[in-house]
C-alpha cells in the first residue's frame, strides 16, 4: 500500500531544502470505469488507472510546475527538481504572499462511498444498459447513446506551511442522448448527471428527459426576432452560471478587470430573487471536498445574496494580493482531482437558492415566451454579454410547453438577466457544478428565422 | 519499446481478443503563461504510459496504464480484454474488424531547432517580449495575457495485423490576449499562432506579431456595439469559412456519429448537400500545419478527404471500425488526445475550397448585410442538425459600404440548409486558423479555412 501523504510530505521538504521559498506537491491515486453504449448496443468498456505527483515550487513568488505518473522515486525526485528549475526561471512575484497555513480539513460527509469502490466491469456495463433502456421504449426514439462512468480517487496534498491531508473521493456520472425520428423531422434530447455516490435514480431520470425532449422536438417551429419572457431550465440555468458566476467571480479576472463583475463589490447586480452560494460542503455533490486544492478548510460562502456581490472566489494568490483570506477555491479539478495541472481558480458547487415557483407556473405568467432548455454558449466574460445558440428551446403558447424552435439564438448582458430574473423554481437538481432551479428572466432579445 | 508493444498485443490476443491495438507514448513538453508582465505558470510536461483496446465480436475493452514495462503492459492487455468480453456479453449489434493492411513507418515530423533544445529562458523571453509589447502599444490596454505551448512525443502504434508504427510528433502553440479599457467599457483581442514543427515558427514573422494583432483588434472593438438579432446575409471571412466548414458540417462528416444514428447526414452520401460550387475537404495530409498527421492513430496512414464534391457528399471520416461496418477502406481519421484516451475519429485541417469570385465582388451587389469576421468558438449537435459560431467582430454591409463594427456576433443555422444558401465564394483561399476541437473529452489539433464567403439567412444572435 503506498503512503500518499508520506511521498507529498517527503517531496515538500526535498523542494524547500533546495532552495524553495514554498511548495505544495498532490498526490493522486485514481482510477475510473466506463461503460459505453452506442445506438442501444453496448459498444465499449474502459478501464484507466492513473496515479501520479504534481509538484509547485516558488521562488520569489515565481511558481514553476512539473508532473510525474505514478510513484517512482526517481521520476518524482526529477518532477520535484524540474519545477524548481522553472521557478528560478521566472519573473519575481511580490504579489505572491505564500500559501496557505496549516489548519484542520473540514469534516466533509459525502465525499466517498465504498460502493463505488467496489464497481466491477459488469455493474458498469448493467448500469450502462439501465440508462439506456430508459432513453428507449418508443417507437419513435430511432438511437439511443448512453455512457456511465464510475471514479474512484485518494488525493494528498502537503505544503511548505506544514499542512498535510488526504481525502477520498468517488464520482458517479452518466449522461445519455435520445434522438427521435419521424418522417423526415429528426431531433436529438440529452441529459447529464452525476453524484459523490451511485444514484439509481439517476440512471431513469437521466434516460427519461432525454427521451422525452428528444419526442418534444420532434414538434418543431420557427420564431420572429423580438424581446420574449425566457424560462430557463435548471439544465441551461447550470450551464450558464457556471461560466458567468463561477468564470465572472474569479478574482484573477476581476483583479486584472478582465471581468464584468470587477468593481462591483457590495452593490446590487441582480433582482432580490438571485441569491448564489459557493458550496464545498454539499453532500454527495461532484464538486464537493473537505480542502481545496491548496489546503483551505472547505467552507459555504454567499456570493449573491438577493441580489447583491458579497464575495469573489479566491485562492492563496489573489488573496494575498488584496491581503485577504483565500475563500478555498483553488480547484485541482471538480469529480476527480488530477496530479497534471497546476491550482486555478474555480467555483466548487455553486447552488442558487431556490423560490417558490413551479415551471408550469412560470410558463403560465409568461404566457407567450420561450423556454430555453439547453445552450453551450460562454459569456463574454470582459463585456458581460451574452450571445448564444438555444441549441434546445420551445416555444411557450398561451402559457403551455409547445413545439421546439429551430435556428434561434439569446442575445441578452448578464447584469440585465440577473436583474430581470422575476421568478425561481422551487425544485432544483444539479447541472454541470451548478444545482440549480429553473428560473424565468422577463425579457431576453431572441433573433429568429421567420 | 516495439518489444514491450508486441508482448501486450500477443497477451491479449491469446486472451481472447480477436482484434488488439496499443498508443504506447512518452511525451515531454513545456506550458508558460505571463500575465501582465509576469509568470503566472511555468509547466514542464512529461508523460508516459500504454492505452490498449481489445475487441471482442462488437465491443470494445479499453485500458491504460502510466507504466512503461512489459509487466503493465500486459496488465493493461489483460484488463482490456476483460472489459472487452464484459461489455461484449451484453452487445446488441455484432461486427468484426476488417483486415487492414500492416503499416511499419517510422516517420518524424520536419523540425529545424528542437523546442526541447531551446532553453525555458529563451521561450521565456519570446512570451514575455509578445506580453510587453501589448502593454507598450497602446495605454488603453488594462491587461494582457500570451501563452506558449510546445509538446515533443515519441508515439507507437501497433496492432494485432501487423502494424507498427512509430511518429516523433513536435508541435508548438502561442497566444496572446489583450484586454482594452476606455471610459468605463472593456474588450478583449486575441491571436494566436501555431504549427508541427520546430522553434523557428516562433522565430518568424506570424509568431512575433500577433501580440501586435491581439492589440490592435482590442482596440478595434473599443468602439463596437453589439449586433441587432436577426436574419441577414452574411460575408464570412477566411476564418469563419473555416469554422463554418468545421462545426456547420465537418463534425456531421464523422463516421461514428452516422453510424450511431446521430447525424444528419446519415443515408446522405451520394446526395445533393449544398449549392455546386461548394467543396469541402479534410486534408491532415498538409505539412506544415496545426493539423497535420501522416499516420493516424491506428495505424492507418492518412489521406485528404472530400467530402462534399460540386455540392454532392462524398463520404465520411472514417477509422477501423467504421470502415469495417460500412464496408469502405479506412481513411485515417482515428485520434486520441493521449496515450489514455481511445482514438475517436476527429477532423484534422478542414477547408472550404475557393471559388472565382474576387472578394470585392462579394460586396458589390449587397445591399444590406454583414461582413463576420475572426472565429471565437463554434459548437454543433449533429442529431439535431443544428449549429453556431461565433465571430469576433462583425461590420455592417449597406449596398457594398462597410459601416458599424459589430462585436461578438453568434451565427447559428442548420446543417442540412446553411450550404445550400451559399451563394458566393471568393478566391482568396486561406488555411491556417490553429486551434483545438474537443470531441468526447479529448481535445486534437485542429485548422480551418476557406476563402470569403457569402451566405443566406443566417440568424445572428444580438442584444438589440
Amino acid at each position: 500500500m503506498v503512503d500518499l501523504s508520506d511521498i507529498a510530505e517527503k517531496t515538500v521538504r526535498h523542494v524547500t531544502k533546495q532552495g524553495a521559498s514554498d511548495c505544495d506537491v498532490v498526490v493522486t491515486d485514481s482510477w475510473s470505469i466506463s461503460a459505453e453504449i452506442e445506438k442501444g448496443s453496448m459498444k465499449q468498456a474502459s478501464h484507466v488507472s492513473d496515479p501520479g505527483v504534481g509538484v509547485r515550487a516558488f521562488v520569489g513568488g515565481c511558481s514553476g510546475f512539473a508532473s510525474c505518473a505514478g510513484f517512482d522515486r526517481a521520476r518524482i525526485r526529477s518532477a520535484a527538481e524540474r519545477a524548481l528549475a522553472l521557478a528560478r526561471s521566472g519573473t519575481p512575484d511580490p504579489d505572491f504572499k505564500g500559501l496557505p497555513a496549516k489548519e484542520r480539513p473540514t469534516k466533509a460527509e459525502g465525499l466517498f462511498e465504498r460502493r463505488l469502490q467496489d464497481v466491477l466491469p459488469e455493474d458498469a456495463v448493467a448500469m450502462a444498459i439501465e440508462l439506456a433502456e430508459s432513453a428507449a421504449g418508443d417507437r419513435r426514439i430511432y438511437s439511443v447513446n448512453a455512457g456511465v462512468s464510475v471514479g474512484v480517487g485518494q488525493i494528498a496534498l502537503a505544503n511548505s506551511n506544514g499542512f498535510s491531508a488526504c481525502q477520498k473521493m468517488t464520482a458517479f456520472e452518466v449522461g445519455a442522448e435520445a434522438v427521435a425520428k419521424s418522417g423526415q423531422k429528426m431531433f436529438s434530447g440529452v441529459d447529464v448527471g452525476g453524484s459523490r455516490r451511485f444514484d439509481r435514480k439517476l440512471l431513469s431520470s437521466v434516460g427519461s428527459e432525454a427521451k422525452e425532449h428528444a419526442l418534444m422536438g420532434l414538434s418543431q417551429c420557427k420564431v420572429a426576432t423580438g424581446d420574449y419572457p425566457v424560462v430557463l431550465d435548471p439544465l441551461a440555468v447550470g450551464f450558464l452560471f457556471e461560466g458567468a458566476i463561477g468564470g465572472g467571480l474569479n478574482a484573477e479576472s476581476v483583479q486584472r478587470k478582465r471581468s464584468y463583475m470587477a468593481g462591483k463589490l457590495g452593490q446590487k447586480v441582480g433582482s432580490e430573487e438571485l441569491t448564489v452560494l459557493d458550496d464545498p460542503t454539499l453532500r454527495w455533490a461532484n464538486g464537493s471536498y473537505s480542502f481545496d486544492g491548496e489546503g483551505i478548510p472547505a467552507k459555504r460562502r454567499t456570493l449573491l445574496d438577493r441580489g447583491t456581490l458579497k464575495s469573489y472566489l479566491h485562492d492563496s494568490y489573489t488573496a494575498g494580493k488584496d491581503s485577504i483570506r483565500s475563500t478555498g477555491n483553488s480547484s485541482r479539478g471538480k469529480s476527480l482531482w488530477t496530479f497534471r495541472r497546476p491550482p486555478a481558480i474555480s467555483s466548487s458547487n455553486l447552488v442558487i437558492k431556490r423560490g417558490d415557483a413551479s415551471v408550469e407556473e412560470m410558463c403560465r405568467e409568461s404566457r407567450n415566451g420561450i423556454y430555453l432548455r439547453l445552450t453551450f454558449d460562454y459569456p463574454n466574460l470582459a463585456t458581460g454579454e451574452l450571445s448564444g445558440l438555444m441549441m434546445e428551446s420551445f416555444r411557450i403558447e398561451k402559457g403551455e410547453l409547445g413545439p421546439s424552435i429551430r435556428q434561434s439564438t439569446i442575445g441578452i448582458s448578464l447584469l440585465e438577466m440577473y436583474s430581470r430574473i422575476d421568478l425561481v423554481g422551487k425544485d432544483s437538481r444539479d447541472a454541470f457544478g451548478v444545482r440549480a432551479p429553473a428560473m424565468r428572466i422577463s425579457s431576453a432579445r431572441i433573433g429568429g428565422s421567420r | 519499446m516495439e518489444d514491450i508493444a508486441q508482448v501486450a498485443i500477443d497477451h491479449a490476443m491469446k486472451l481472447g481478443a480477436e482484434f488488439v491495438d496499443l498508443r504506447m507514448e512518452s511525451a515531454r513538453g513545456t506550458n508558460i503563461v505571463v500575465m501582465d508582465g509576469r509568470t503566472k505558470t511555468l509547466n514542464a510536461l512529461t508523460e508516459a504510459g500504454c492505452g490498449l483496446r481489445a475487441f471482442v465480436g462488437g465491443a470494445w475493452g479499453f485500458a491504460a496504464t502510466n507504466t512503461l514495462n512489459a509487466f503493465s503492459a500486459k496488465a493493461a492487455a489483460a484488463s482490456a480484454t476483460k472489459m472487452a468480453k464484459a461489455a461484449q456479453a451484453k452487445a446488441k449489434v455484432k461486427f468484426k474488424i476488417r483486415h487492414a493492411p500492416a503499416v511499419r513507418v517510422r516517420e518524424e515530423y520536419a523540425c529545424k531547432e528542437r523546442p526541447s533544445d531551446v532553453s525555458t529562458e529563451a521561450k521565456l523571453r519570446y512570451v514575455l517580449g509578445q506580453d510587453k509589447m501589448m502593454r507598450d502599444l497602446d495605454p488603453r490596454i488594462s491587461s494582457t495575457n500570451t501563452r506558449y505551448d510546445d509538446i515533443e512525443a515519441d508515439r507507437i502504434v501497433a496492432n494485432s495485423f501487423g502494424t507498427m508504427s512509430r511518429t516523433r510528433e513536435i508541435w508548438l502553440i502561442s497566444a496572446c490576449s489583450a484586454w482594452s479599457s476606455s471610459q468605463g467599457i472593456v474588450q478583449r483581442g486575441h491571436a494566436a499562432c501555431g504549427s508541427v514543427g520546430g522553434y523557428e515558427l516562433m522565430r518568424g514573422d506570424e509568431a512575433q506579431s500577433i501580440g501586435e494583432k491581439a492589440t490592435q483588434m482590442a482596440l478595434r472593438l473599443l468602439d463596437s456595439k453589439p449586433p441587432s438579432a436577426g436574419k441577414f446575409t452574411c460575408i464570412l471571412d477566411n476564418k469563419m469559412t473555416g469554422l463554418l466548414a468545421h462545426e456547420a458540417f465537418g463534425h456531421a462528416c464523422e463516421a461514428d456519429g452516422v453510424l450511431a444514428g446521430a447525424s444528419v447526414l446519415e443515408g446522405k452520401v451520394g446526395k445533393k448537400v449544398a449549392q455546386r460550387e461548394v467543396s469541402l475537404i479534410d486534408d491532415p495530409t498538409i505539412r506544415n500545419t496545426f493539423g497535420y498527421f501522416s499516420i493516424d492513430w491506428e495505424g492507418v496512414k492518412s489521406r485528404k478527404h472530400v467530402l462534399i464534391e460540386d455540392g454532392v457528399l462524398k463520404g465520411y471520416m472514417h477509422n477501423l471500425e467504421t470502415s469495417s461496418r460500412m464496408g469502405l477502406p479506412p481513411n485515417g481519421s482515428a485520434r486520441a488526445q493521449a496515450y489514455n484516451s481511445p482514438p475517436i475519429i476527429r477532423m484534422s485541417n478542414t477547408y472550404i475550397g475557393p471559388g472565382d469570385w474576387k472578394k470585392e465582388e462579394l460586396f458589390e451587389d449587397l445591399k444590406y448585410g454583414l461582413l463576420i469576421q475572426g472565429g471565437q468558438y463554434g459548437y454543433v449537435e449533429p442529431a439535431k442538425g443544428q449549429f453556431m459560431f461565433k465571430c469576433d467582430e462583425a461590420y455592417e454591409i449597406r449596398n457594398g459600404e462597410i459601416g458599424q463594427r459589430f462585436r461578438d456576433a453568434s451565427l447559428s443555422g442548420v446543417i442540412l440548409d446553411v450550404l445550400n444558401n451559399v451563394d458566393a465564394l471568393g478566391n482568396d483561399f486561406v488555411l491556417g486558423d490553429p486551434g483545438y476541437c474537443g470531441k468526447g473529452g479529448q481535445d486534437a489539433r485542429t485548422t480551418d479555412g476557406g476563402p470569403h464567403l457569402r451566405v443566406k439567412n443566417v440568424v445572428v444572435g444580438g442584444l438589440t
